[in-house]
């Protein structure tokens, strides 16, 4: 039974660049049938223009934006602005989230004091608080940055904490018995032992963040993808707004690689 | 979905039903704006009941112009309303809807509010100022032909896009400085601290009136067209109404709105009702034969518009004359 097992090991490994080479066949198979499927249906008429524009027109909106601009600001303007608030608010919800998620994740006392706090807002909907924040903190880009952290924050911690109470209590002992103090213990084994899901959280919190870009834009906000989509919807110039969505979409694809490269350099163990 | 299975239950009756000069609509849908207008009159009463017996009627408010479009693209509502921008946007982009009837005029129901610890006497004055209107309405568009008017480069102040309840939390905090928008928050801004430089009257005079018009699906007006002056006829008993009964008036507006009823009061006032027989004037809709002011107020609005790059292009004016049809109030009136 051993041998067929290892040898089927090595042929799968042997075969692993095609594998590779054919996911991305398939994947490039599915943005072709959209794009296929949406040419279709716009060149034959079936769908209103002003609902469904045609591939070329969002492709004209999209250099005009990068050309002329839109609404003073171009499309690198925009997205410049957007990534800064998402990028600054998801850096503090790292910073932040990711310490509290370890104290909570080692002490239970931490944990009791601050559960109530962090189960209580995370289920509420985001543009419920904005309504708050914009009250409390007026309408410029701290209660637009506040808004992205909070909808960030809640992954990041809740995934640290799950990674810290699920590390192996076998590493925490040996490393004791070797005479680790807390320090060792945090640097040495929770935090590489953690690494992996802490990346998997930060992860789904960076989606989070994006996923509440247009909401934290509608309030006075000049420039922005979030705005620009919001402003655009307003005119019923669909090919801006779905132009938007893609910009919007892609740039979450690159942050999502970029994170997932940043980790295999940092934890050559995560398997993400 | 229930629109399109009475469509279908309409088809299938016209097929088995001997055939009938007109077919009555099993059902008809008033989208209405947010606004202080006789429309709630005609509501609160029930008129378009009494017009339409046996045909369930239904209200849908609507939060404004950009809901409205979406709503009349959607095929959502049968008979809707919408401001001059909206209106500009509509046409131009093709909607298959008619401009049949002045539902209002707006007066001093929307003003340009200043701060007054601002120094702000003159449109001038608002230079590296804060400036709030919510993009794509009345008031933004009255914002920008002020400022273009009296020469002032609107780049030289910060004009922010924020929804009317938000201004009205923005002004309270000190965040703005100015702001163009409407009743009832128009009130809570000149109540702490403001005054009022201009009222969306008063541009009405240099030549930009704003108004709302009642418009009416095509494929509806098609298939219904005596529906179409039964709606305009309860419109106008409403018009009436507004007009005759002014303090019976502001408890309807009052009660249909949650307002107290001096708010209620004081924006019926700043509102303008045009009487019926009245809205075939050259000042307004016009005639059949002869379009009235409504249209070039639609190109001037749409023309700003695709300066703006907000519009693809500028239609050419028979596009907006087509669009305004009077044919169905004339006959409403007896011209």
């Amino acid at each position: 039974m051993a041998i067929p097992m290892s040898a089927d090991r090595t042929q799968r490994r042997s075969w692993r660049p095609p594998t590779i080479s054919r996911s991305m066949l398939l994947s490039t198979l599915t943005v072709a049938v959209l794009l296929a499927a949406w040419a279709i249906v716009t060149e034959m008429g079936w769908a209103n223009e002003l609902f469904l524009p045609k591939p070329q027109a969002v492709w004209a909106a999209f250099v005009k934006t990068m050309t002329k601009g839109y609404q003073g600001a171009t499309l690198l303007q925009h997205l410049g602005a957007s990534l800064y608030r998402i990028l600054v608010a998801f850096a503090l919800a790292c910073l932040i989230g990711i310490p509290l998620g370890v104290v909570m994740g080692v002490s239970k006392n931490a944990r009791a004091l601050l559960n109530p706090l962090i189960e209580f807002y995370r289920p509420l909907p985001p543009l419920g608080l904005y309504t708050l924040l914009v009250m409390w903190l007026g309408i410029g880009e701290s209660s637009k940055l506040s808004l992205l952290f909070l909808a960030g924050l809640p992954g990041v911690v809740i995934s640290t904490i799950q990674a810290v109470t699920s590390v192996d209590p076998v590493y925490v002992r040996a490393a004791q018995s070797l005479g680790a103090n807390r320090r060792h213990l945090l640097f040495h084994v929770y935090l590489p032992a953690a690494g992996p899901l802490i990346l998997a959280g930060m992860r789904i919190s960076l989606g989070f963040t994006y996923t509440v870009l247009v909401a934290a834009e509608i309030v006075a906000a000049s420039a922005g993808i979030g705005w620009m989509i919001w402003d655009a919807a307003k005119f019923l110039l669909s090919d801006v707004v779905i132009m938007g969505l893609i910009v919007l979409g892609l740039t979450g694809v690159v942050l999502d690689l970029m994170m997932r490269s940043i980790a295999k350099l940092l934890m050559p163990w995560s398997r993400t | 979905m229930m629109k399109k299975l009475a469509t279908l239950a309409l088809a299938a009756f016209a097929f088995t039903a001997p055939a009938r000069a007109e077919d009555k609509p099993a059902k008809v849908t008033v989208g209405y704006l947010n606004l202080v207008n006789a429309q709630l009159v005609t509501k609160h009463l029930g008129l378009l009941a009494k017009e339409m017996p046996g045909v369930d009627i239904k209200y849908v408010k609507v939060g404004g112009g950009g809901d409205m479009l979406r709503a009349i693209a959607g095929n959502d509502v049968d008979f809707g309303g919408l401001g001059n921008p909206p209106t500009a946007i509509g046409a131009t982009r093709a909607l298959p809807i008619k401009g049949i009837l002045v539902i209002n005029l707006l007066d001093y129901v929307e003003s340009l509010v200043v701060r007054t610890d601002k120094n702000i006497s003159s449109l001038k004055d608002l230079k590296g100022k804060t400036v709030a209107a919510p993009f794509g309405s009345t008031t933004h568009y009255l914002l920008l032909q002020a400022l273009k008017d009296e020469g002032v480069d609107p780049a030289s102040m910060k004009i922010i896009d924020l929804a009317p309840s938000d201004i009205a939390a923005a002004w309270l905090r000190g965040d703005i400085d100015a702001a163009w928008f409407w009743e009832p928050n128009l009130d809570k801004a000149v109540k702490n601290g403001g005054k009022i430089l201009i009222t969306s009257g008063e541009m009405t005079k240099r030549g930009y009136p704003t108004w709302d018009i009642g418009v009416v699906m095509n494929a509806f007006a098609e298939k219904y067209p005596s529906y179409v002056e039964k709606f305009i006829k309860a419109e106008c008993e409403g018009i009436d109404f507004w007009l005759k009964n002014p303090e019976k008036t502001a408890e309807i507006i009052a009660e249909e709105l949650s307002l107290p009823l001096p708010d209620a009061t004081r924006m019926m006032k700043g509102t303008g009702m045009v009487p019926c027989n009245k809205q075939l004037t050259e000042e307004y809709l016009g005639t059949t034969a002869k379009k009235g002011k409504f249209v070039d107020t639609l190109v001037s609005t749409a023309d700003f518009l695709a300066k703006q790059e907000r519009l693809p292009k500028l239609l050419p004016r028979a596009d907006f004359e087509a669009f305004i049809q009077p044919a169905y109030l004339e006959k409403v009136v007896g011209r």
